[in-house]
């Protein structure tokens, strides 16, 4: 039986050869297929995704062109409310400013809830000295809700007078009596501060500074007696006294000369200011100093 | 020296605290500073007492000296004493107010000596602008008494005086007819205002209890009032109470304001009034004379309470206008009847 079959395996695999390539080369042509059928897919998905690439890419131009476009018609916008803002916070200084500066009038005011908060701001021979203030209620009647007036000024009874009726009237009064106060306490405290040197005592006062009463001497430490002054206010709203009575310690009957000077200073005292006074007095000494040295 | 004056000196000094003792020996200044470097002032009080009197009796102390350091004790022990407020008015038509303090010394003094004899009248100024006045009562027989002395603050040139309040009234039409004639007035009057702080009564008469204003400079900013609320609350329940909440706060700071109240123990209603009802045919509502009874309110700081009892809760508000008008009116009395 081996003899049949030995020619056959010659020709069996020749056959099992053949049969192998046909399936090498089927399988190669399927794999070429089917690469070729994946190159195939590939080459479509680059088409398709090059093609959305520029798609996107004409969606990024167009956009950022009319981003531009709305910047364009934007920034000109923003600038303007930037420079009103800066105007606007200008206009707001300026008119703090004015406020503040009503200050200087001596009558200024706030309005408030409840009505009005008054504020006098009272000043002598330039000089700007103490505020005061008054919170009024507007209602019916007319009342003084807090204050900041000194006990002494008689707010009360100007108030009693004109409050209701004429508040123009109450204000401008008040404002004569503080100022009034502000300038006579000015003196005095002038009085005490500057001139210590030629006063021989403490100076007498009173809470509304309307009676002084003091000595002093034209050359302290020297031999002449010393004056004694005392001024009355009795006019509330005036800074300079109304009656002035100087006096000479010590000496029974005055000789012309300190009568002289007596008469001289209740003059003066009655008709300039109390620290001025003694300014000049202050003066007239340094002079006399001078006439001695030479 | 006297022994009733070193016995008063003696009790006054007594009744300083210790911590308070060298503050008020400088401000008596009667015991010069190298006689008070020798006082050992950590010993027991008793041989503090009596090495401060073995002083004064070196330094010859009088009466005055001593009525002084009472007065002293007493402005630093204001609280001690129950302080009336009087006010006094000029006539129509009198001249201004030039108040000489020499003169309303010498005076008042003068008016009180001429009726009785024997009386003890010191004075100490303070600086604003106010002067203290101290007075021991005796008779035409008897010495004055200075363990009950009456106090006078007087602020010149204002129509007001405060008066600690005494046992021994009938000396007050004297004392109030001294302060009127030495001050240049015309007549006094008693206050329905009684306290015993007396820088609240200041506060509440020179309507100074409030010393903020609006003006144009300030910038205070709106300051957040917490209200108080439980965080965890349900939200709704919130939003509700917030409403009720603001409202009341609202009120009371208009009616109160920020500012601290002056401080007042009591106020006190007299009222006389007809009985109202709204049933009809009630006895009382039949009844023809007033009603009469008094209600007082009582407090540590009675203003603070009050304006906490809206936001407390205890009380709605506003509050009564007769509650809230104690320091608008300057009374803490008052009588109340039918109009």
């Amino acid at each position: 039986m081996a003899g049949i079959l030995a020619p056959g395996l010659g020709v069996l695999a020749h056959l099992e050869r053949l049969e192998t390539q046909v399936s090498r080369s089927r399988k190669q042509s399927e794999e070429l297929q089917s690469v070729q059928a994946q190159e195939g897919a590939l080459g479509t998905k680059i088409h398709k995704l090059r093609r959305l690439r520029d798609e996107l890419r004409a969606a990024v131009r167009h956009r950022r062109a009319s981003v531009k476009a709305c910047i364009a018609n934007v920034e000109p916008n923003q600038t303007v409310e930037i420079n009103e803002q800066e105007a606007l916070e200008e206009k707001l200084g300026n008119v703090k400013a004015i406020l503040q500066a009503y200050h200087f009038t001596g009558l200024s005011g706030k309005l408030t809830s409840r009505g009005v908060c008054v504020c006098i701001n009272t000043a002598f021979e330039g000089n700007l000295l103490d505020s005061y203030f008054v919170d009024l209620v507007i209602q019916k009647p007319l009342r003084i809700h807090h204050h900041s007036v000194p006990v002494f000024i008689p707010l009360e009874e100007i108030a009693a007078k004109y409050l209701q009726t004429n508040i123009q009237h109450f204000l401008f009064s008040l404002c004569e009596y503080l100022n009034a106060y502000s300038g006579r306490k000015y003196q005095a405290d002038r009085l005490q501060s500057d001139f210590a040197a030629l006063l021989t005592g403490p100076l007498q006062r009173n809470p509304l500074c309307n009676l002084l009463s003091f000595t002093y001497k034209l050359d302290p430490g020297g031999q002449s007696f010393p004056f004694c002054a005392r001024l009355l206010y009795k006019d509330l709203t005036a800074t300079l006294p109304t009656d002035v009575t100087v006096t000479c310690q010590g000496v029974e009957a005055l000789s012309t000369s300190w009568e002289e000077q007596r008469a001289s200073h209740e003059t003066l005292f009655c008709t300039k200011p109390l620290h001025q006074v003694f300014a000049s007095f202050a003066r007239k000494g340094e002079k006399l100093d001078m006439s001695l040295v030479s | 020296m006297d022994e009733t004056v070193a016995e008063f000196i003696k009790r006054t000094i007594l009744k300083i605290p210790m911590n308070e003792l060298t503050t008020i020996l400088k401000a008596w200044d009667f015991l010069s500073e190298n006689q008070l470097q020798t006082v050992n002032f950590r010993q027991r009080k008793e041989s503090v007492v009596q090495h401060l009197i073995h002083l004064c009796e070196e330094k010859r102390a009088s009466l005055s000296d001593a009525a002084l350091l009472d007065i002293i004790y007493m402005q630093f022990h204001q609280h001690q004493k129950v302080w009336d407020v009087f006010q006094m008015n000029k006539g129509p038509g009198e001249d201004v107010d030039l108040f000489d303090m020499k003169q309303f010394k010498n005076s008042f003094k003068k008016i009180l000596q001429r009726a009785l004899k024997n009386v003890t009248v010191s004075f100490r100024e303070t600086e604003e602008n106010a002067v203290w006045i101290r007075i021991a009562w005796g008779t035409q027989y008897t010495k004055p008494n200075q363990y009950k002395p009456t106090y006078v603050v007087y602020y010149s040139q204002t129509p007001y005086a405060f008066m600690s309040s005494s046992m021994l009234r009938r000396n007050t039409p004297l004392l109030g007819q001294a302060l009127t004639v030495a001050s240049k007035h015309h007549q006094i009057v008693k206050m329905d205002l009684r306290s015993r702080y007396l820088d609240s009564l200041k506060a509440i008469v020179f309507k100074q209890y409030n010393q903020t204003f609006e003006t144009h400079n300030s910038t205070t900013p709106l300051q957040e009032r917490s209200l108080g609320l439980d965080i965890n609350m349900d939200s709704r329940i919130i939003h509700e109470n917030i409403v009720e909440k603001e409202r009341v706060q609202r009120i009371t700071q208009e009616t109160f304001g920020d500012y601290p109240q002056p401080q007042l123990e009591f106020a006190q209603y007299k009222l006389e009034t007809k009985f109202k009802s709204g049933l009809n045919g009630s006895i009382l509502a039949e009844r023809e004379e007033p009603l009469r009874c008094l209600i007082k309110f009582s407090s540590p700081h009675l203003l603070e309470a009050l304006k906490s009892l809206a936001p407390a809760g205890i009380a709605d508000a506003p509050l009564s206008p007769l509650l809230t008008c104690i320091p608008n009116k300057r009374m803490n009395y008052f009588k109340i009847r039918d109009k």
